[in-house]
């Protein structure tokens, strides 16, 4: 298919990979990570965990934004702006984008979160808390706090002055951003989009999955028949999304092709997943993407390492699937949960088994669940295959199902 | 390509439930704030400000289902409810699958996430939180709400856009349009009235009074809504934007060129916008940046100036849709060949501009 400007021609790849998270800052040491099933858990440093009966979060420990970041000065942006602005950076340094170079206004930005600031909102809250009400909230860290400034902050970093959208959907909202970027960059509007998304680890998250009785307390081990939960986690990831023909005119290299996604929602409970409607959505993903369940190759699960979700995932593979389904692996039993950035990794993990020809593994794992004995985790250790084309699935409180399609670039 | 039209509006506004107690307001030549002081018990820094002090959701919405809903979630459902509603958007004709929602806000509530961070640090034990009201904390939790609420089975997306909020939801919803992703969108934005946004405002120095409001419309292709029978209020013509980094300067220019091209898509002129409304957050820096970009858009010609703040309070995200809402042609008032501009960006430098035509007898049927 020629590389022409007819909007609905337009063919969309990933050029750059920017991962800042508990196994790897930078594309080098993330894959190094994801092959070796290296797992980033470890105890909370983020707040003091005292208290808590559990006490283990997969965070970034060595985050340095300074030493990462160009444009930006991280005094004025909380955490999770500064993970999407070094992540964009790291993308756009591994894409070989020369941002002086190219037209600032048809390159966008688009992140997704569930949180925000989270960080941010708990530090007003302990103003707050200390000072006897919200009249104790301190100005500056007010002026940090909304949530659209994860978008705002890569966008100043790289120059760029096409559209800077922060959507808020959840643990899918990585996947939200990627297709509403794919969607940017095919309909014409933009030549480059950098898409992705960061979270914080937070006091209130960790509380809240660990009443909803969703922690796991040291392993996430997604898939096993002994799981107990999700590990929280954190970090920013960005992939840079080009139109292919705009890639190849400045002779980009291609890791894979954006083929589509699809969207849903389940309408039916804020928690709990629904494997009839994920199977909905995985339907969606492959029409519009254009393959069919045949060709999948892989599939980067959502994999929390909850009972619900595990079955609902499993479930939904089996009714699109049948006896055909391909390899399930998720990593997050290696990267924990990173909320609204973790379908992104989950989308850089699909890139990379289609550009480098290996499935991540599925760490912690050790017993067949007997509700899907059928399921192939790719247990503990990365394998060698060929990949031509990987589905990242993610799914959401609110019910915010969205999966991407990714191709081998042919 | 098929047109997208506007077929439903739900306002909830300081002024009242419905886009009419809001045109009310804003047609009054001075409205007293409503008295807040006994919204709360905690501290307010206000004793008046924009907030909706007989609001009752159960009264709205019935008991069922609604006792751990937070504010914003409450004014959002009310407002989808409305314009669902004033659309017509009875059983039978329309898809639940095909049909999806996009809700801007700021952070969601504010409340509900600082109240859990809260009772992590001062319950007997860290993680004696009350699991129930863990959703609340997450943004999207009022369109996974309203998706529960009113069976929205298609795409279901939040925008935090803080200011842009509407204006983002907006060019969100119309993208899923075009896209062929759904056949209708609600499409609004929301933000509530707390002691959280309200000492917020108070301590940013942030101009007028804090207010609250939820604004929802109904927009979905022309033919569609033709063939289920309903009337379109406005045609929905264009969404442009962008980031001017760092802000401030040169702003002015970049939204002109923006409303050029915008008013391009729409096949509109300049003389032939008739009436706009754009940021007023930033007092009397958007004042400046405003004036600047409509009048190198407008040269020579004028527009009927549509503002919000004053009337209704300061209200974040739905500022917007508020904005939307009073641009909206009034029934009988439409004119082919007419239009109204909306523009808005945020400090740090987002900006996002929509093109409404008109449509020559739209509306009649309501009047």
């Amino acid at each position: 298919m020629p590389a022409g400007d007819e909007p609905e021609s337009r063919r969309v790849v990933v050029t750059g990979l920017g991962p800042v998270s508990s196994i790897g800052t930078g594309i080098a040491e993330f894959s190094a990570s994801l092959r070796a099933g290296r797992s980033g858990a470890a105890g909370i440093r983020s707040f003091d965990p005292a208290g808590f009966p559990y006490s283990y979060a997969a965070e970034v420990p060595d985050f340095c934004a300074e030493k990462l970041l160009r444009g930006l000065d991280p005094q004025d942006w909380g955490r999770s702006s500064q993970f999407a602005a070094a992540a964009a950076r790291l993308a756009a340094d591994d894409a070989g984008l020369d941002t002086g170079r190219i037209a600032a206004g048809r390159f966008g930005v688009v992140m997704g979160t569930t949180s925000g600031e989270s960080q941010v909102v708990e530090a007003l809250t302990s103003q707050a808390v200390a000072g006897g009400g919200c009249q104790a909230f301190a100005p500056d860290a007010l002026a940090r706090l909304p949530a659209a400034r994860l978008a705002h902050a890569a966008s100043e970093e790289l120059g760029a002055a096409g559209p800077s959208v922060t959507l808020a959907n959840a643990c899918s909202a990585s996947n939200y951003a990627i297709g509403y970027g794919y969607d940017l960059l095919t309909s014409g509007e933009a030549d480059i989009v950098a898409a992705g998304g960061a979270d914080s680890v937070c006091r209130w998250a960790h509380a809240g999955f660990y009443r909803l009785g969703a922690l796991s307390e040291r392993a996430c081990a997604p898939f096993d028949r002994d799981r107990t939960g999700i590990l929280t986690a954190e970090g920013g990831v960005v992939l840079i999304l080009e139109a292919l023909g705009h890639a190849q005119s400045r002779g980009a290299r291609i890791y894979a092709e954006v083929l589509g996604y699809g969207l849903n929602c389940d309408a039916r409970h804020m928690v709990a997943p629904d494997a009839e409607s994920i199977a909905g959505c995985m339907r969606a993903a492959h029409h519009n993407a254009g393959v069919t369940a045949r060709d999948v190759d892989y599939i980067c699960a959502h994999g929390t390492g909850t009972v619900s979700n595990d079955r609902a995932e499993a479930d939904a593979v089996r009714q699109v699937f049948g006896e055909h389904a391909p390899p399930v692996s998720s990593i997050k039993s290696m990267l924990g949960h990173a909320m609204g950035a973790a379908s992104g990794f989950g989308a850089v993990a699909a890139v990379l088994a289609i550009a480098d020809g290996f499935l991540p593994p599925t760490i912690n794992w050790d017993s067949r669940d007997p509700l899907f004995p059928w399921l192939d985790p790719v247990p503990n250790r990365a394998r060698t295959a060929e990949v031509r084309i990987a589905q990242n699935d993610g799914f959401a409180f609110g019910g915010n199902n969205c999966i991407t399609i990714f191709g081998a670039f042919r | 390509m098929s047109s997208l039209v506007v077929t439903g509006e739900g306002v909830v506004s300081s002024a009242g439930v419905g886009p009419t107690a809001m045109r009310s307001a804003l047609a009054a030549s001075s409205r007293q704030p409503p008295d807040v002081r006994g919204l709360y018990p905690e501290a307010l820094p206000y004793t008046s400000a924009h907030a909706l002090t007989d609001f009752d959701v159960r009264a709205l919405l019935g008991r069922k289902g609604t006792s751990f809903l937070d504010r914003a979630t409450g004014l959002a459902l009310v407002a989808c409810g409305q314009a669902i509603g004033h659309s017509g958007m009875v059983p039978g004709t329309w898809a639940p699958e095909r049909t999806g929602i996009a809700l801007g806000t700021t952070v969601g509530s504010l409340r509900s996430s600082s109240d859990y961070s809260r009772e992590t640090l001062l319950a007997e034990r860290p993680y004696l939180v009350n699991p129930v009201l863990f959703p609340n904390t997450v943004m999207n939790c009022a369109a996974g709400q309203a998706a529960i609420w009113y069976r929205l089975k298609g795409v279901n997306s939040t925008v935090a856009g803080g200011p842009l909020g509407f204006l983002g939801a907006l060019r969100y919803g119309m993208n899923v349009l075009r896209r062929g992703y759904a056949d209708a969108m609600l499409i609004g934005a929301v933000e509530e009235f707390t002691p959280h946004t309200a000492w917020a405002h108070y301590l940013r120095h942030a101009v007028g009074l804090p207010g609250e409001a939820a604004a929802v419309f109904v927009v979905e292709r022309a033919e569609s809504a033709r063939a289920a029978g309903r009337t379109p209020v406005a045609e929905l013509a264009a969404v442009r934007g962008g980031f001017h980094p760092g802000g401030g300067e040169g702003l002015a220019k970049r939204l002109t060129a923006s409303m050029r091209e915008a008013l391009e898509d729409a096949a509109l002129e300049p003389w032939q916008v008739d009436r706009l409304a754009f940021s007023e957050a930033g007092g009397a820096a958007d004042e400046a940046i405003g004036t600047a970009a409509f009048s190198g858009l407008l040269g020579p010609y004028s527009a009927a100036r549509i503002r919000v703040r004053e009337a209704l309070g300061e209200c974040g995200a739905a500022a917007g849709a508020l904005q939307f809402a009073a641009l909206l042609p009034a029934p009988r008032a439409a004119q082919d060949g007419r239009g109204g501009l909306l523009a808005g960006w945020t400090r740090e430098g987002a900006f996002e501009v929509a093109v409404i035509k008109d449509i020559s007898g739209a509306g009649d049927s309501s009047g």
